[in-house]
């Protein structure tokens, strides 16, 4: 009896010294702290390896952890001799490995409820993995296998092939992707050129040799990250020193984009015409990548209320005075590590796309020439703000944003810096975003029954 | 026995494996022993993942050792596949795919 009152007044205790000021993410004053949790908690923590590989890691206590291990292997890292590699090179994640057969590493990983994935960008290759914090062991050691010891047996790299078929005709079914990759292939010389997706006339020949001579000089310690989300960072340390060192040195040097400004026209049948016009914009990281990223916002950067009518977005303003069809626009900023793209893309019918384009870039000119209020700038900065950190709510796009800013620039920016970041933009930087596009050389790439779309230079 | 084999009978059972290579006949229509495999389920897999160059040499072995067999003759004897020149191509890869199945087959049971 004593003993039941003596565990009720102790919970009351404890409840009295929480009702003050203590913050519940940090020790209880008084209690001794074990020495692993001598660093701050809730923080992302940052080590770049003498070998270059950076490692970055966040102990968020959930209980399905998360690692990423992130590589400057993009589609912009392909070469004339080899596109479509990066391709295979992501459906390869569970082929055979030197220490695990693709039987094992499927089963393995599924015996433990985790998953294992790999996602491509232009610029990184990005493999992840997750499942139960208890069981990261296991994955880990799939995980680095494929990163670092893929053997790529030739008769699974060709048995890829329906495969390779499959993702091509479901990207052919959304007309925005074709009509991105064109835009890439039409806007660059080089590199960012290359599509996410294998060419039709590699399909089926890129073979074993090239994928391993693709990795060889790619998939090396100074262009890897190995970001942890739920899981220590003296753990990670120890396996980013011990496994992935396989590969050393920068590999080989990417190359400058080089931005050309052409056109590309695909004419189909689809009684809507997507089309995109592009300038170049902005590096990532650069000071000028906010301002595009508020101006972006400024412009319209999809509906915000579903089923609304879409007010704040200035060039569905624009473009509604100009036809009363079904249309939908939007501004499109992509930010790479040394060039970018900022425009509009537009989707109308075929019989009006002329007058939406030019209604839209009209819109852009507007915006160049001072036509955006204080209050316009400030809607903008709050949806860039709430856009960026509702993005970092998921597990996933955490991953992401620590990642390729680890990648990228070997740090992390707090959440609270990019705010301040955002705000500190001016309605000048703005505007001068705006006067570059309407300045700069433009890239267009179109889709649809094309009679009444106008090429680049009549815009 | 066989363990403790020292250099003589070592000789001796090269001898006798050479012997009964040449008494098995095959090598005087000249193929060699992974072409005269029996073709189950595991050995056409193997043979699918075959590099396409040597499948194509077992092709043309085979198709030679066929059409001298329907004539009932035999290779001039310079021709005949010598033992030590017996390349047994196939073997890594069946050793592979046994393997991989009897993983399977470990898996399922669990």
């Amino acid at each position: 009896m004593k003993g039941l009152r003596g565990i009720s007044h102790l919970s009351r205790r404890f409840y009295a010294a929480r009702g003050g000021k203590q913050s519940l993410s940090e020790p209880l004053a008084g209690i001794k702290v074990s020495p692993r949790a001598s660093h701050s908690f809730q923080d992302v923590h940052v080590t770049k390896l003498p070998s270059g590989l950076v490692i970055a890691s966040l102990e968020n206590y959930s209980p399905a952890s998360k690692i990423g291990v992130l590589i400057k292997a993009g589609s912009r890292y392909e070469t004339p001799d080899n596109l479509g590699v990066t391709h295979l090179l992501r459906l390869s994640a569970n082929l055979t490995t030197k220490g695990a057969s693709a039987f094992r590493i499927t089963r393995g990983v599924e015996a433990v409820g985790g998953s294992l994935g790999v996602t491509s960008s232009r610029e990184n290759m990005i493999y992840s993995v997750d499942c139960l914090r208890d069981h990261m062991d296991t994955v880990m050691e799939y995980l680095i296998n494929v990163t670092t010891a893929p053997e790529f047996r030739p008769w699974e790299v060709s048995d890829l092939t329906p495969r390779v078929k499959l993702d091509k005709a479901l990207a052919a079914q959304t007309q925005q992707i074709g009509v991105i990759e064109a835009l890439h292939a039409a806007a660059y010389k080089n590199n960012l050129s290359n599509s996410l997706y294998c060419p039709d006339h590699r399909v089926g020949k890129v073979t074993s040799e090239e994928m391993h001579a693709f990795v060889e000089s790619n998939f090396t310690s100074a262009r890897m990250a190995l970001v942890g989300l739920g899981v220590d960072h003296t753990i990670l340390k120890q396996v980013g020193e011990q496994f992935l060192n396989i590969r050393s040195g920068m590999g080989t040097a990417g190359s400058k984009a080089q931005y050309r400004g052409g056109e590309m026209r695909h004419q189909g049948t689809s009684s809507l015409v997507h089309a995109a016009v592009m300038s170049e914009g902005a590096t990532a990281g650069s000071a000028e990548a906010l301002a595009f990223s508020v101006l972006q916002h400024v412009l319209g950067a999809g509906p915000h209320v579903k089923r609304g009518s879409n007010t704040s977005s200035k060039l569905t303003q624009a473009v509604s005075k100009a036809t009363a069809s079904p249309f939908d626009v939007s501004a499109f900023n992509a930010n790479y590590s040394d060039s970018g793209l900022f425009g509009v893309f537009t989707i109308s019918q075929a019989a009006e796309a002329g007058d939406v384009i030019k209604a839209a870039l009209g819109q852009v000119k507007a915006v160049a020439e001072g036509g955006v209020t204080a209050e316009d700038i400030s809607r903008a900065k709050n949806q860039l703000k709430a856009q960026y950190l509702m993005s970092l709510e998921t597990s996933e796009g955490l991953l992401e944003a620590i990642g390729t800013q680890a990648l990228g620039e070997g740090t992390y920016h707090t959440p609270e810096a990019m705010s301040q970041k955002i705000d500190a933009v001016s309605s000048n930087d703005v505007v001068n975003a705006a006067k570059k596009f309407v300045a700069g050389k433009k890239s267009m790439a179109s889709s649809g029954h094309l009679a009444n779309t106008p090429f680049v230079d009549e815009i | 026995m066989a363990a403790r084999a020292p250099a003589a009978t070592g000789r001796l059972l090269q001898g006798f494996r050479k012997w009964y290579y040449n008494a098995c006949g095959f090598n005087k229509i000249g193929l060699m022993r992974d072409d005269t495999i029996h073709e189950d389920d595991d050995v056409k897999e193997a043979l699918r993942r075959l590099p396409e160059n040597v499948y194509n040499d077992r092709m043309f072995r085979i198709k030679r050792a066929l059409d001298l067999s329907m004539k009932q003759a035999v290779l001039p004897k310079d021709h005949w596949t010598k033992y030590e020149e017996d390349n047994h191509y196939l073997e890594p890869y069946l050793k592979e795919v046994i393997r991989e199945r009897k993983e399977r087959e470990e898996w399922s049971k669990k």
